[in-house]
């Protein structure tokens, strides 16, 4: 069995169900000795399980990295006067990113097991699942796993007998990249239109409905369960000091392989393309990654190198790691388009609230569309950078960020690509064919 | 577990199950059942099972009928239970107009107002809400709502091409719905299918690892589905 | 050091330095109120003291030393010790940087847009924006949108502060507008066809667009803002006394809009007054006294009316009617000439609605029922209502009185409904069929016109400025009244309103202690009502 593709280096802890039907099911997954973190947690205080969680390591996998069990200590000890939520952050809308989908569909119960855990520890008796709207078939194997667990007493009242009651809600989204902003989730989840809020307050202090709340990654939770049933130590084992354990690398672009990769972090970047996932297409050259989606600052071959895939290695070479969703660009890439590519989409799926990124968005959009059909001038060059750095850190989220980080990288890494297209490339990259 | 270090060959398209990302011999011993989770998931009801789960969509949609009655019957009651899941009426907005839209195809003026009037909003609140949001349909659509991404990750595999092609097949410019009513062609965001490029999602199905080659065929199968459903656009 | 909220004791204090002023707030006060208390302007569009702030604008952002992004002014409170700047280098590149992407857009076509001139964007671009925009885009074409009632939407001007949207909802009551879609193609908009026209609040949309994306269609390319001349008044058109500016041009109201006042209408005020105005420009005006029907001088004419009354036989019973929309002083005047010249009777006719209409978002503020403004005023000076809701009838003369009408215009009377009485005075600002037959047709001003006060129903008295010149020979109620009073021997004819209130306030106890000094700009309460404390005002 393979999912789609398995390779010796890979370290099986999350996927280990990729691929095989039969751990979808409550039955398949409690073969594998699923839902006995949950009845270890559920005997432990929620702050125990928070210590676990802690001592682990665990980094949240939506992109920022935040450590999860501090995460979960900012939730008051209280919730006898207000309720607390936990959400789980199941809008996976990042271009390049398809690691939930794949975490959802095939490992359901992994990730409600974690989501329940999570609960515990924080005090919630309520779990939204929210899915991008778009994931109708993880969707229906969501909705059945929360079927099969309210019918086996994994939800609702006193779960196992352990006297604690968690409802589990899966909520779909509509389509809206922006929702996957942990506020802006909050706001679509409570019938808004998905715009992010101010902060503060954060999220611990007035999230969902204004009461106490937390907010995860699917594989964050997904992780949770490991951990709690082989201890925060022999999570350490994987991964490095600062990133510990395993993490889905999603490749997708130019690669012979593309796929999902349990490795754990710290993974040698130079191994990870040309022997996980086999080199890159048509025996082509590499010009360059994407690290971790299409928001982070694009890297060049040589900036791969000796790269190592972890938070750290990553920020350090002046990009970041975000959601390990790799996309890779081999020499024939029309670096120009796929940046003005995403450029649209950031302006397509800006919320509109903040005006720097609202007419920020667009404006480049403009120009590098300008620029693609050889109407551009050097000026641009300098404009688009002005743009870019105006739009950065002025708005609510980083979505303007985001929108201004390949454009910025992209000219200070492949000014050539853009000259080239202005008639003035020393060395004209040939992009007739080029996608 | 077995490992694949070779390049995909391409497996030749065998009928039935074009456009699944299945074909390509990825999952060698897989269903598109297994894979999709279809027969894990059955049918799911109109009342939409357990109430955690009662604020997703039902698989099965759909006679699209403009005038169909929104809240009746087994909806009624689905939508008793997408309330009870949120601790203030407007929290069930999203799940109760994707309820509107899986039985109308679209979300009308009208539907605005009812809706807004079952969760005690003003309809200009709903109108807002759902113009921001891209799933719902503003106006009908065709039986097949076709979205392919041209994202980043599938552009660079050639999902430009892909649209193309889409547009090609069924002879209409993007956004328009062709003349037989069967397909309205659109340009998609990421669809979280990086992986399988080019992703393209009919309706509520992903089809994976699209090629403009495959087009015509995907375009054929649809369109015989249609008719042996008898619901001929 | 400046200490804007002195009365704070010092523990609820904090002190903050705002571009090298040290300034001592409350706790939990905002960077922008901060700023605003040592009369430092931070340039904001979203941001309005009255209103949520989603601080999306991003115009207020000001540097924190310490912290690694600027702050949004508007939501961000002061902390102790914290040393702000609003001119520091990158809030300055930030705010240059945000109004170029506003000019992404935006029409550069002030030269037709009815806000011109008073348009937060032109301000702050002509202030900090870049001299020359980069931008060689084509700019986005929306067009206009009729909002229905008298509101029209121009989508190309608008900036996306969401004003309108939530003085709707917070204010308004209703969500009668929305943002539809999002990011770069986002528009305000009804639901559909609905429109805003049934909202009783909605004209304030355009008073707080910052732009020319909300404009009225009274107003539209009526005049220039810099063209017209702005008078600080009080709304005439019920009896809650909304503080407004009375905005004229060739001597006329070309449009009204709501004046700050925290106590009375917050900064709002209703469509009912906001486009009742009309009856202020109404012409012909009656412009020279009318003795027997043929014109006369002033001096003439207030001579002979002295002589008529004193001639008048004792025991001649004399009725007054005031006029519910012209000042305390006239119509103090006017019971005091009552009392004087005999046994005088004195009442108005005003006309009512049916029902109050509470302001949703600023209960306070209401459209009263009585729909003039100093009902309450005449009612405190003893005139008593007559006639029914429409301000019509109660009025019928009785032969051989002396019937002396102020403002009012008679017009459901007929042509020598008077005949009969003793003597006929109608002081007014326009002719009438009812009193062509008056003994004496006197031209007085509107209250636009002159100086005075209402006293509001909540018994608040409040200062109204002249904005309008009168026509011709027209003379203010008071100063008319006052020289028939010092005719009569009954004191020295009052130099100015100041000196009619003053004379007013002495003869009706309600007014006691009260002057234009201590009322002020913002209005005062009348005694009685001091007397019962604070909690009178809000009555019901």
């Amino acid at each position: 069995m393979a999912y789609p593709y398995r390779h010796e280096k890979e370290t099986v802890v999350l996927t280990r169900g990729f691929g095989d039907p039969r751990t979808r099911t409550l039955e398949g997954w409690r073969a594998l000795g699923g839902y006995k973190a949950l009845g270890r947690a559920l005997e432990m205080a929620p702050n125990d399980v928070i210590e676990v969680v802690k001592a682990s390591g665990l980094r949240g996998r939506g992109g920022a990295g935040f450590p999860a069990g501090v995460k979960w200590s900012f939730m008051p000890k209280d919730d006898s006067k207000q309720p607390h939520y936990f959400l789980i952050n199941a809008d996976e809308s990042e271009p390049g990113a398809f690691k939930d989908r794949e975490l959802l569909r095939w490992t359901p119960h992994q990730v409600i097991e974690g989501a329940l855990i999570g609960a515990h520890a924080i005090r919630a008796r309520q779990v939204y699942i929210y899915m991008r709207g778009e994931f109708f078939e993880p969707a229906q194997i969501m909705a059945r796993a929360i079927e099969e667990i309210y019918q086996a007493n994994l939800a609702g009242k006193d779960i196992l007998g352990s006297g604690v009651d968690i409802d589990v809600t899966l909520h779909l989204g509509a389509g809206a990249y922006i929702c996957g902003e942990e506020t802006a989730l909050m706001n679509s989840l409570e019938g808004r239109r998905g715009q992010p809020r101010i902060k503060p307050p954060f999220p611990a202090v007035a999230g969902l409905f204004g009461k106490p709340t937390t907010i995860n990654n699917v594989e964050t939770v997904a992780a949770v369960p490991h951990i709690i049933v082989n201890g925060a130590d022999w999570y350490r084992s994987f991964g490095t000091e600062k990133s510990p354990g395993t993490k889905l690398f999603n490749v997708s672009g130019h690669v012979v392989r593309r796929g999902n990769y349990e490795l754990p972090l710290g993974f040698p970047m130079k191994e990870f393309l040309y022997d996980v996932c086999g080199g890159i297409r048509d025996g082509r050259q590499l010009k360059a990654v994407i690290p971790g989606g299409s928001s982070v600052p694009i890297l060049t071959a040589a900036e791969c190198e000796d790269l190592a895939l972890d938070y750290e290695s990553v920020a350090a070479a002046g990009s970041m790691l975000g959601t390990a969703s790799v996309i890779v660009m081999d020499d024939r890439t029309n670096i120009v388009k796929q940046v003005r590519r995403m450029v649209e989409f950031y302006a397509h799926e800006s919320c509109g609230q903040c005006t720097p990124c609202r007419e920020g968005t667009e404006w480049l959009a403009k120009i590098l569309r300008r620029i693609e059909v050889g109407q551009g001038t050097e000026e641009d060059l300098d404009t688009l950078l002005d743009l870019g750095a105006n739009m950065t850190g002025t708005t609510i989220c980083v979505l303007s960020d985001s929108a201004a980080a390949p454009v910025a990288s992209s000219i200070e890494k492949f000014r050539d690509d853009y000259l080239a297209l202005f008639g003035r490339a020393p060395e004209a990259p040939a992009l007739a064919a080029a996608h | 577990m077995s490992s694949r270090a070779d390049a995909p060959e391409r497996t030749p398209l065998q009928g039935g199950n074009e456009g699944w990302a299945g074909e390509r011999g990825e999952f060698e011993s897989l269903s598109e059942s297994d894979v999709r989770g279809s027969s894990y998931v059955g049918k799911r009801p109109p009342e939409g099972g357990a109430a955690g789960a009662a604020c997703s969509y039902p698989f099965q949609v759909a006679e699209r009928d403009p005038d169909a009655p929104l809240f009746e019957g087994p909806y009624r009651e689905r939508l008793e239970k997408i309330l009870s899941r949120y601790p203030e009426k407007r929290g069930a907005l999203l799940p109760v107009l994707a309820l509107a839209q899986e039985l109308r195809g679209y979300v009308s003026p009208g539907t605005m107002d009812e809706v807004a009037r079952v969760l005690e909003l003003d309809p200009a609140t709903v109108r807002g809400v759902a113009t921001f949001y891209t799933m719902y349909n503003k106006r009908p659509v065709g039986s097949y709502l076709v979205q392919v991404c041209t994202n980043v990750a599938c552009n660079l595999c050639g999902a430009d091409d892909v649209m193309e092609a889409f547009l090609d097949a069924v002879d209409a410019a993007a956004g328009d719905t062709s003349e037989d009513g069967n397909f309205t062609i659109i340009e998609a965001e990421c669809l979280g299918a990086c992986g399988f490029p080019t992703a393209v999602q009919v309706n509520e199905r992903y089809f994976e690892n699209v090629t403009p080659e495959d087009v015509p065929a995907i375009i054929e199968r649809l369109r015989a589905e249609r008719g042996a459903n008898g619901k001929e656009g | 050091m400046a200490n804007v909220n002195e009365g704070s004791s010092a523990a609820d204090m904090v002190t903050c330095t705002i571009d090298g002023v040290e300034v001592s707030v409350p706790k939990g006060t905002r960077i922008i109120e901060a700023a605003e208390g040592i009369g430092l302007g931070i340039a904001h569009y979203c941001y309005h003291p009255a209103l949520s702030a989603p601080a999306m604008c991003r115009m207020c952002l000001v540097e924190v030393e310490g912290a690694p992004k600027l702050a949004p002014a508007c939501v961000t409170t002061v902390g102790d010790g914290q040393v702000i700047n609003t001119e520091s280098e990158r809030a300055l590149k930030a705010r240059e940087g945000t109004l170029e992407f506003y000019l992404f857009n935006h029409p550069l076509d002030c030269p037709i847009c009815d806000k011109s001139g008073e348009c937060k964007l032109q301000d702050f671009v002509h202030s900090e924006g870049r001299a020359r925009g980069r931008s060689l885009e084509a700019k986005r074409v929306l067009g206009q949108d009729d909002f229905g009632g008298d509101i029209l939407y121009d989508g190309d001007r608008c900036i996306m502060c969401t004003r309108c949207v939530r003085f709707m909802r917070e204010i308004g009551g209703e969500d009668a507008l929305c943002v539809v879609q999002r990011g770069h193609r986002s528009v305000i908009d009804t639901f559909y066809d609905e429109g805003v026209g049934e909202n009783l609040w909605a004209g304030n949309i355009v008073d707080i667009c910052p732009v020319g994306a909300l404009l009225s269609k009274d107003f539209l390319h009526k005049a220039r803002v810099w063209d017209l001349d702005r008078t600080p008044s009080v709304c005439a058109s019920c009896s809650q006394g909304c503080n407004i500016y009375l905005d004229g041009r060739d001597n006329a109201v070309a449009r009204l809009r709501p004046r700050q006042n925290a106590e009375v209408n917050s900064y709002w005020m209703c469509d009912y007054g906001r486009y009742n105005y009309e009856w202020l420009n109404r012409q012909p005006r009656l412009e020279s006294p009318l003795v027997g029907g043929a014109e006369s001088a002033w001096q003439a004419a207030v001579i002979s009316l002295v002589e008529r009354l004193k001639a008048l036989p004792s025991g001649t019973r004399v009725r007054v009617v005031g006029s519910a929309v012209l000042g305390n002083e006239d119509n103090g005047l006017l019971a005091r000439l009552a009392e004087v010249v005999g046994d005088g009777e004195a009442v108005f006719r005003s006309s009512r609605a049916a029902d109050e209409e509470t302001c949703p978002g600023f209960p306070a503020l209401r459209r009263r029922r009585d729909l003039a403004a100093n009902v309450k005023g005449l009612e405190l000076m003893g005139f008593s209502r007559v006639g029914d809701d429409e301000g019509h009838g109660g009025l019928a003369a009785t032969a051989g009185e002396v019937l002396i009408v102020l403002g009012d215009d008679l017009a459901d009377l007929p042509e020598g409904f008077a005949r009969g009485t003793e003597l006929f005075v109608h002081l007014t600002t326009h002719a009438s069929a009812a009193a062509s037959g008056a003994d004496y047709v006197l031209p007085v001003t509107l209250y636009a016109e002159q100086e005075g006060t209402f006293t509001n129903a909540d018994g608040r008295v409040q200062r109204f400025w002249p904005g309008l010149q009168p026509p011709a020979m027209a003379r203010p109620a008071w100063q008319v009244l006052g020289v028939l009073l010092a005719g009569l021997g009954d004191g020295a004819a009052p130099a100015d309103a100041g000196n009619a209130f003053l004379r007013v306030a002495q003869l009706h106890d309600a007014f006691a202690g009260l002057s234009y000094e201590n009322i002020g700009a913002r209005g005062a309460l009348v005694n009685e009502l001091v007397r019962l404390g604070a909690g009178a005002v809000e009555e019901g």
